[in-house]
């Protein structure tokens, strides 16, 4: 990545005293990152929430959740429709909605990694 | 106004679709994209616990993958056993929307307007040569540090406690800056935007704001350094708000605007997000008075030991960790727990911002050391509680963090 260069603090003062030229050299800069491999469980919803969900955000955030209750999972989704304008097919919400309360589940299952539902 | 129109990322309920397909038809490929080099478990309360780690972001050495998209990024404690000053390869990274992945320098533009004198719009030279030049050595912390380790656990980012670090950072002042286009009197506050915009319609920018008065320090800067180098993308590149002793929601990335405002700031991540109850709360409590989560209280970490580790029974043991003050001086550090009470020697002073070493020997382990932790305090007389202040965001976890130490 090309960048800025930053001279030594002294050095810097010491410009800015003579005339106040900029002391950083600020260059142009380019990243490019990780590809998200959208690992999701095979569970009913899966077309749902990649088809709905994933373009803003990887699937891992729903994948680390604390395990909440199918009422929570709704105002989740809610949430992203109403406050972060999310373009969710309404029609796809019970799909949508019913894989997070899936996967939760499959994963207390699975790796024993989550405590039971409150 | 900071919300720029017709931007190319915008997503529509077509180009959401075409992304989808194209998603799903590259799975197979994509499975090259994160190779995790190894697993870590946060120690989550119930899970789920384990995380990737990896060194594939750019710049980044060995990270904890909280999301790869936008990035979220955790810095494995045992990083800050190495020093007080965190690497800029393994400092923590947190975008809220997408986040831009180049920077055209020469039209890069730092637009300074609301309540001001005469709008201005600098180029970076103008920024870097607005004042003197100044350092600061700070620790910059996600407010929802800890988050995942709440009990009971809530919703959002599930942090362990990496999401912290502490640079010196290079800029000039935030109020040269502002004296360029002359704040007008009557300012209330001055907000930032950076180039990291909603990818849908309608939704809320990722803007923040902070009374005049903290952006009139001396010490609050516009910088573009990160401990010698320039700022990295991942980081805020070319310049971020740096709020000394703040939570880093306040540090804006890859500044744009400067808005000064004459009244209350309604934007959502200040009047709706990032804030915390005015009195204690219990789960389940509802419509309580909130306010802005800003200053940051004092921590501690015990980073020679993680919990579950032995010491030689008989034997003097010496832990040693870092400690922060938050928004003023660290005070003192003292070893608690297991029945002892133990003052610790503290190391170099880098300021009253920056993570300071301490130090301290158990003169002879005679049984396991059960729950022990350490318990900073500041000169303002914050302490670090013995409970959890819990709050249903999980911001600003600062109670003692304990481990247990088997001795045998």
């Amino acid at each position: 990545m090309r960048h800025a260069v930053i001279l030594p603090i002294a050095a810097a003062l010491l410009l800015a005293a003579c005339d106040r030229a900029p002391t950083v050299v600020f260059a142009d800069a380019a990243i490019t990152l990780p590809d998200d491999p959208a690992d999701l469980p095979d569970l009913p919803g899966r077309d749902a929430v990649i088809a709905n969900c994933t373009a803003c955000h990887s699937p891992s955030t729903m994948l680390q959740q604390p395990r909440i209750p199918r009422e929570k999972w709704q105002s989740q989704v809610t949430k992203m429709i109403e406050t972060y304008k999310a373009p969710v097919d309404e029609q796809a919400i019970p799909a949508i909605v019913d894989y997070l309360v899936a996967v939760q589940t499959a994963q207390a299952e699975t790796d024993g990694g989550i405590a039971p539902s409150p | 106004m900071i919300d720029p129109d017709g931007d190319k990322r915008k997503l529509t309920r077509r180009a959401v679709m075409v992304g989808a397909g194209g998603a799903a038809l590259a799975g197979p490929v994509l499975a090259q994209g994160l190779i995790p080099s190894g697993m870590i478990d946060l120690g989550l309360p119930g899970g789920p616990s384990l995380r990737p780690l990896t060194p594939l972001f750019p710049g980044k050495g060995e990270m904890i993958v909280q999301r790869i998209r936008p990035p979220v990024l955790e810095t494995p404690m045992t990083v800050f056993d190495q020093g007080t000053i965190t690497p800029n390869d393994r400092f923590f990274v947190r975008w809220n929307w997408e986040m831009p992945t180049s920077v055209n320098a020469a039209a890069h533009r730092v637009a300074v307007g609301g309540a001001v004198k005469a709008p201005a719009s600098l180029t970076l030279d103008e920024i870097a040569s607005a004042g003197e030049h100044v350092e600061v050595v700070a620790i910059n912390q996600c407010a929802g540090n800890g988050r995942g380790l709440s009990q009971p656990r809530v919703t959002g980012g599930q942090w362990g406690n990496g999401a912290m670090g502490c640079a010196r950072w290079t800029g000039v002042r935030l109020k040269d800056v502002l004296a360029k286009a002359g704040v007008v009197s009557g300012a209330t506050r001055v907000r930032f935007a950076g180039l990291d915009v909603p990818l849908t319609d309608g939704a809320p920018q990722f803007i923040k704001s902070i009374p005049i008065d903290i952006a009139m320090r001396d010490d609050v800067l516009v910088a573009w350094g990160m401990n010698g180098e320039p700022l990295p993308l991942l980081h805020g590149y070319p310049l971020r708000i740096v709020v000394p002793g703040w939570f880093s929601t306040y540090w804006v990335k890859m500044l744009a605007t400067i808005e000064v405002l004459t009244g209350e700031d309604d934007s959502h991540y200040v009047a709706k997000t990032y804030r915390v109850p005015t009195q204690p709360v219990s789960p389940g409590d509802k419509d309580f008075a909130t306010v802005p989560i800003t200053a940051m209280p004092p921590r501690s970490f015990i980073t020679s030991h993680a919990d579950g580790d032995t010491a030689a029974l008989g034997q003097p043991l010496t832990l040693r960790g870092i400690a922060m003050g938050g928004d003023a001086a660290l005070s003192k550090v003292d070893l608690v727990g297991s029945g002892l009470e133990l003052p610790c020697e503290l190391g170099p002073d880098e300021g009253p911002f920056a993570f300071r070493r301490w130090t301290v020997t158990i003169p002879d382990v005679s049984a396991d050391l059960t729950g022990i932790g350490v318990r900073a305090a500041n000169v303002n007389g914050a302490v670090q509680p013995g409970t959890l202040g819990w709050n249903p965001s999980g911001y600003a976890r600062n109670v003692i963090e304990r481990i247990t130490l088997r001795a045998q």
